[in-house]
């Protein structure tokens, strides 16, 4: 019932805020109560909960619970922080929908209905391409994202349709499981915009609104990454085959993205793009962990999602509150951002601490785990250090903001709170203009909030390793959770299905 | 072979041709319609009621919201620039290699008819999605190409249960909505549904919904 209540909540409120899209104060405030409602719904989830529909179901954990828990309120606060800084009007919208599927994505017992879920649930950021006065630019930018999501989408269902039946009478070289082990890899990282298939990600970023991207680029995919761990941890890993060819083209996209993506946002001069390669690199992570192969890389790889979702969208935040401080995402144009607005220097702080981690984070242990599992001897060690290229590009910002401020305070967008005296004949306008006095505090108030959720995650609060280690619950009847069983030693816990040989 | 299940297969092939090769917008939309009211309909046994009523509906919504983005006389798109013929070629060699190779290396639990129809759809979607010059076009190579993998699935696992015939049919009415709205979009700067010339700069980023004020908030 809790699902049910939570897939009404956020589709139906999403359904009237389309609605109501030509009146653009009423269709926000509707997102904004929907992400609201949408919060609280998430909390309320039952994750023993099970749901027949006929052979098939929907199965709740205590994973799905808390990604959607994280999501809706990273989600609301990318919204608030949108209204501050200036986004999309289908923001909250979009979000609110994209949730929705996510929750029905992380719920489907049958992996061949989770990824057409999760290919659902990236067509809903064609909306935030679209702005006034860029009609036909952004409706190109809006058929390229979509040709990436359906391409992927395509590619997961070919993947899990192959190899979702009775495969014991294999006719075929066993080279079929790589195959379709590849496709679904790849699908991911088509969905992320990994390196080399970023280049609709890179031109989204020249549209979407910071304060929007993490919805687009990372809340969506992130649950088909999941629904692929779960698949190929269940069905791929305990085949004796051998994928070393197709691990090497994955771990060449998760190196290179994690690599070139640093590169790319330390050599970008404006802060939207630096948030759009961030989060490309942290992606590549994420395919490490598609290259694991094993029981051993489940829970790390889980953890790391949630780490991924909440870091990023703060860091999103963190780059709008900049703007609405300076008018302008240009990096050169920021020196002494540090210092005209201490409240996103913590923000700041925080996201650099959960996003690079300390050696004992839960997020920290999981990044390495991942890399070790994936990788042995030097390169391992190489790709580790990797990891932590981001320093490079938040070493920068730094160095930008502890400069020399280029221009004289502007009032209009002082980070200190300011409250006009209340006029009680007109308590509307006075709300109105006290908002607008304050864009610029809320936007760095909201980006510090949310660095304080990324850091708690990355410490492990909300008990997300436990979550993460768990597996949903199994339907009884011939539709079975795809999720691997608990992995509790370090053998796997897989039968093993036998392959004939040739 | 089952006649009747030929029939369907070969209305499928039908309408994906027309949809690929029609330079008239609404032709090249109601060959999509086709494809995505008899797809469903192409599996052994037949789906369930309430899975077969969701593909259903989801098919006439998505198809409805195209029909009304190409509201209007005279609407074109880029259409096939070798013809219908060509298409149809084209189609009926992936349909003969999908039949031929019918469960890809292991026992299927569907009609070898829906793989064929799934590789013919496939194959059709390839040209628009990756030289398409238009929304109306590169859409229709992305609804042949999901059609095309939703048969190919039915063929290989067999007819999907109610629940995933729902999902299903939730995103392909979510993708003809969003093309509709990209193609409605496009041609609001127009008559026509032209993809925008790349530019070597990066556009302006204006907020829409809640400007900071008046200016635009990035002066570059």
């Amino acid at each position: 019932m809790s699902l049910a209540v939570y897939l009404a909540v956020t589709l139906g409120f999403a359904a009237l805020a389309l609605a109501t899209r030509s009146r653009t104060p009423l269709s926000t405030a509707i997102g904004l109560a929907g992400l609201l409602a949408a919060t609280i719904a998430a909390f309320a989830l039952n994750p023993a909960e099970l749901v027949t529909i006929g052979q098939a179901g929907l199965a709740g954990s205590a994973y799905a619970q808390l990604f959607l828990v994280l999501g809706s309120l990273v989600g609301l606060g990318l919204a608030v922080s949108g209204l501050a800084t200036g986004s999309r009007r289908d923001a909250p919208m979009v979000t609110l929908a994209t949730l929705g599927i996510a929750g029905l994505t992380l719920t489907l017992t049958d992996p061949r209905a989770a990824v057409v879920a999760a290919t659902a649930g990236g067509l809903f950021g064609v909306w935030l391409t679209l702005a006034s006065g860029e009609d036909r630019t952004g409706a190109t930018l809006g058929i390229r994202e979509l040709r990436a999501v359906v391409v992927a989408g395509t590619m997961a269902i070919a993947a899990t349709a192959w190899i979702g039946r009775d495969l014991t009478q294999l006719a075929a070289q066993p080279v079929v499981f790589g195959l379709a082990y590849l496709a679904f890899a790849l699908a991911v990282a088509v969905r992320f915009g990994a390196i080399p298939f970023h280049f609709w990600a890179a031109r989204l970023t020249d549209a979407a609104p910071e304060t929007a991207l993490p919805i687009i680029t990372v809340l969506a995919p992130a649950s088909l990454a999941i629904v692929g761990l779960a698949w190929t941890d269940s069905s791929i890993a305990p085949l004796l085959v051998d994928l070393e060819a197709e691990r090497m083209v994955v771990l060449a996209v998760a190196i290179a993205s994690i690599v070139l993506a640093a590169l790319a946002a330390l050599v970008q001069d404006d802060l939207e793009h630096v948030v759009g390669y961030s989060i490309i690199g942290d992606a590549g992570v994420v395919l490490l962990a598609m290259a694991v192969l094993g029981p051993a890389g489940w829970a790390p790889a889980r953890i790391w999602i949630l780490v991924f979702i909440v870091t990023r969208s703060a860091f999103a935040a963190w780059a709008g509150g900049i703007r609405a401080v300076f008018r302008t995402g240009r990096i050169d144009d920021l020196r002494g951002w540090v210092i005209r607005s201490p409240i996103l220097a913590v923000a700041f702080g925080l996201v650099v601490a959960a996003g690079i981690g300390l050696p004992g984070l839960v997020a920290f242990e999981a990044r390495a785990s991942l890399v070790s599992l994936a990788l042995d001897g030097p390169i391992a060690t190489l790709v580790l250090v990797g990891t932590f290229a981001p320093l490079t590009y938040y070493a920068r910002l730094l160095a930008v903001g502890l400069g020399r401020p280029a221009r004289p305070p502007d009032p209009a967008t002082d980070w200190r709170p300011r409250l006009q005296r209340p006029d009680l004949t007109s308590p509307v306008a006075w709300l109105r203009s006290t908002w607008d006095l304050n864009r610029a505090f809320s936007a760095a108030v909201i980006a510090a909030m949310l660095g304080v959720l990324a850091l708690a995650t990355s410490v492990g609060a909300f008990g997300g390793p436990d979550a993460a280690a768990g597996t949903p619950a199994i339907l009884e009847g011939p539709s079975e959770s795809f999720a691997p069983p608990p992995f509790t030693s370090a053998e796997p816990s897989f039968q093993l299905v036998p392959i004939p040989t040739r | 072979m089952n006649p009747a299940l030929a029939g369907v297969a070969l209305a499928v092939v039908v309408g994906a041709v027309v949809a690929g090769s029609a330079r008239n917008a609404r032709s090249a939309i109601l060959g999509l319609v086709a494809v995505l009211l008899f797809g469903p309909f192409l599996a052994d046994p037949t789906a369930q009621p309430l899975g077969l009523a969701a593909r259903i509906v989801g098919a006439i919504l998505a198809g409805y919201l195209l029909w009304i983005a190409a509201r209007g006389s005279g609407v074109w798109t880029g259409g096939s620039r070798l013809g219908w013929p060509t298409e149809l070629l084209v189609a009926a060699a992936a349909a003969a290699v999908g039949y031929g190779s019918h469960g890809l290396g292991a026992p299927p639990l569907g009609p070898a008819l829906a793989q064929a129809a799934g590789f013919a759809l496939a194959a059709l979607s390839i040209t628009p999605i990756a030289n398409g010059r238009d929304i109306v076009r590169v859409g229709t190579g992305l609804l042949l190409l999901a059609s095309g993998a939703i048969l190919v699935r039915t063929a290989l696992g067999g007819t999907p249960e109610p629940l995933e015939q729902v999902v299903t049919a939730g995103m392909i009415a979510a993708l003809g909505g969003a093309l509709a709205v990209l193609a409605v979009t496009a041609r609001a700067e127009g008559v026509d549904f032209k993809l925008a010339a790349e530019r070597s700069a990066r556009p302006r980023r204006a907020p829409d919904a809640h400007p900071i004020d008046a200016r635009p908030i990035d002066a570059r």
